[in-house]
Parts: structure tokens; sequence; C-alpha cells
């Protein structure tokens, strides 16, 4: 163990470093929303009593949770542009792919919430008269929310880790942003182990924060 | 969409995948046996009393688990090499870092699982005279192994999923076959398609029987 730690040309370009990281966050978010969403869509097709619409829901939700993210990636950028004659660029695919996975996996953790609410308050909701658009809304939907609480945290969280592999679209992300420096510096010790790092603190602060939320959601219990 | 699809260079093509395939499972197995016999250890350390053992083995488990696999993968590819002063071969680097995180994973799966054992479980087998890891060996983990079936399927399936990324240090594994292919013929379409079917066909049977045995044991109650 000779070897000579030197921070300093690492340290000299965290500009494109913090770059990366907004790039990262930003990504992250937005295919959180749109996963989210995808995710309610998909949840409720499932649970729905025509096979017309449960069908293909489990079928798509069965397909991406058990294919590897990184073939979602190259497919979105390099077979979609193909099949439906346009061009994507690495920011877009990027986000399609995150999206489409992790709305499978929200689909999941959404369903699990709603079917695990006891068959009595279905019943009580109906026996008072609800519709079921009621039922869902005011009685469902905020028991089933605290539920899904920490299973929905934990897969934002693989979904911000997943968001590493943009940088295989030449997406400037983190790890992007990682190869550039290392590529000036020749510095890869100090480069990957210093954006390892960033990783640990931007998930660390945002578990923090999780548990917050969690702590005041389920506050009334 | 009159795209003409071309399967018939499948026909071609489908060894060389079959071959990625192989390799692709030599990563996988090897990793999650290493990985799942690590992370018992590291559970143990982290239920450890004394505070020198439980603290390093808290860090190792959180390193792993807040930073993306890539990050890994390429930090033991290229950064470890300079601490240690030998190159790895991809092979190994990708061994190394997908051997390692599963250890961090599994090590919070057994933990969970041997904080689930009832205390009662410990005091009779303390009773009866048995040695701490005799209690171990034939009254705990005989439990875990049976409880945490679900979880470790699960871990195994997200290994295989892993392993994908692989293809980024270049090992020829399926992706890495898959997007060397997609590149010569220029048919990514069809090609990244079939991977993610194979990827599928791999996969899908772990998942299935793991959500069989939940169903199982949540019947049991």
């Amino acid at each position: 163990m000779s070897y000579q730690w030197d921070f300093a040309p690492v340290l000299a370009r965290s500009n494109l470093l913090v770059t990366g990281l907004v790039n990262t966050i930003e990504i992250a978010l937005i295919s959180i929303v749109l996963g989210v969403i995808l995710g309610l869509i998909l949840a409720f097709m499932r649970l729905a009593q025509r096979r017309m619409l449960s069908y293909p829901a489990t079928a798509l939700i069965e397909f991406y949770r058990n294919t590897p993210p990184l073939v979602h990636f190259f497919w979105f950028f390099y077979a979609l542009p193909v099949l439906a004659n346009i061009s994507l660029n690495p920011f877009v695919a990027a986000v399609l792919a995150l999206s489409t996975q992790s709305g499978a996996f929200y689909a999941e953790v959404f369903r699990g919430g709603i079917v695990s609410i006891e068959r009595a308050q279905w019943e009580g909701a109906k026996a008072l008269g609800m519709k079921r658009s009621q039922l869902m809304r005011r009685i469902i939907l905020p028991q089933a929310l605290t539920r899904m609480f920490p299973p929905f945290v934990e897969r934002s969280f693989e979904l911000t880790k997943t968001t590493a592999l943009a940088s295989t679209l030449a997406y400037a992300d983190l790890m992007y942003q990682a190869m550039i420096v290392n590529s000036e510096t020749f510095r890869p010790l100090e480069v990957y182990t210093t954006i390892a790092l960033m990783y640990v603190i931007l998930l660390v602060s945002a578990s923090t924060l999780a548990r917050l939320a969690e702590i005041r959601m389920t506050a009334y219990r | 969409m009159n795209y003409q699809f071309d399967f018939g260079l499948l026909q071609d093509s489908f060894p060389v995948l079959l071959r990625g395939l192989a390799v692709t499972i030599q990563l996988w197995i090897p990793s999650i046996v290493a990985g799942f016999s690590l992370g018992f250890f590291l559970a143990l350390g982290r239920l450890s009393k004394s505070r020198v053992v439980s603290i390093p083995c808290l860090g190792y488990i959180e390193l792993f688990r807040d930073t993306p696999v890539l990050i890994q993968l390429i930090w033991f590819f290229y950064a470890f090499p300079i601490v240690i002063g030998v190159q790895l071969s991809p092979f190994v680097a990708a061994l190394l870092a997908l051997g390692l995180n599963t250890s961090a994973y599994s090590a919070e799966i057994f933990r969970g699982g041997i904080e689930s054992i009832a205390k009662g479980q410990w005091e009779g087998a303390k009773a009866l005279g048995m040695r701490p890891e005799a209690v171990m060996r034939r009254v705990i983990i005989p439990q875990v192994l049976k409880r945490m079936l679900p979880a470790f399927t699960n871990r195994a399936i997200e290994v295989a999923k892993m392993s994908s990324l692989a293809s980024i240090l270049s090992v020829h594994e399926l992706m890495y076959q898959g997007r060397l292919l997609s590149s010569t013929y220029y048919r990514p379409l069809e090609i990244l398609t079939t991977v993610a079917l194979i990827y599928f066909v791999l996969i899908y049977p772990g998942s299935y029987l793991s959500m069989k045995l939940e169903q199982r044991m949540a019947s049991k109650g």
C-alpha cells in the first residue's frame, strides 16, 4: 500500500461532479413521478375484474420485473427508434426505461397495499351504500397509503441507484461525469470513491427525510 | 410501423447468445453462493454485542446498499487494482463486485430472519445445554432459512439481473453478446428483444417460485 492518494485533481473538477449530481436527481425525480402515474394505472388494471384489462397489465408487470434494467435502457435507446421510426435522445430513452420499469414495481407496491386492507373494511363501506369509487377514495386508499409508504420509498431508492445506468447511453449523470473526470485526471481510485460517497450521502439524506415523513404519516396511530 | 422484422438472423446469432447465457450463469451462481455465505457471517457480525465488530459490519452493509451496483463494478475493475496492486480480469472484478454486493443484502435478510426467531427458542436451546454455535446451527439457522426462503429467492433474481451490468466491463455474458450482435448486424430490435426474452425465461421460474412460497407461507399464517 504505497499508493499516494491525491484528491486535489478531482476536487478541482468538482463543478463537473455537482452538475452530474443535479442531473441524477433530476432524472430520478422525473422518473419517479412518471413511474407512479404508470404504476397507478397498471395497479388498477390488474385489480380490475375484466380479464381484458388485468391480463395485459399482469404480463407487462411480470416482464419488467423479470428482465434486467440495462436491457430496457438499450432497448428504448436502440430498438424502439427502429420500431417507431423516431429518434430519442439519451435523456428521453433513460426516462422511458426507468419509468416503465419502476412503474411495474410501483404497481405491485400499490396493489399490495390495496389488497392488504381487511375485507371487513370493504364490506362495511359497501353496506353503507358507497360506490366503488367512493369506497376507494374514502376508505381504502387513505389506509393503504401509509402501508405502501415504506416499500414505495425502497423502490424509489432502487430507481435512484438505477439512474446510474443512464451513463451507458451517455446521459450526463453523476456516473457519466465521473467517467469524464477520470479520463481527464487518470485517478480512478479517487474519482470513483468520491462519487460512491456522493451517492451514499444522497441516499442517506433522502432516507432520513423519508423516515421523518413516515413518522408524520403514521402520527395518528 | 412498416418495419420488416428479420428473425432469420436469430438462427445465426442464437448460439452466440447461448454462449453468453452460459457466462451469465457462471457469474450468477458463484455470486449468490459466495454472497449468501459471506452474508451470514456479516449478519452475525452486525448482531454482535461488541461495537468493534458490529459498526464496521454495518458500515460495509450500508456502503454496498447505498451505492449503485454499476459503481461497485467499475470501482472493483478500475480503482481496486490500484489499492492491491494487481490487475483483475473483468470477470473476476465483476464476480467480486456482485458477490460482495450480494453479501451485504443477504446479511440484512439473515439479520431479519435471526431477529424474527422468538426468544423462547434461544432460551429453550440454551436450557438444553447447547453451546451458542450449536444453538445457531441446530435451532436458529434451519428456521431462518425456511422463513427467509422467499427473500433469498428474490435476491437471487436481483443478482441475475445485476449480472447484465458486467457487460460494461466487457465480460462476455448475455447482454454483452446481445450488444455486440445488435451493432454488428444493425438489428437492435430483434436481438435486444430476444435478449430480454432469454433473461425472462432465465429469471421468471425463480420469481414464480418465490411468489408461490410467499403465498404458501401467508396461508399458513
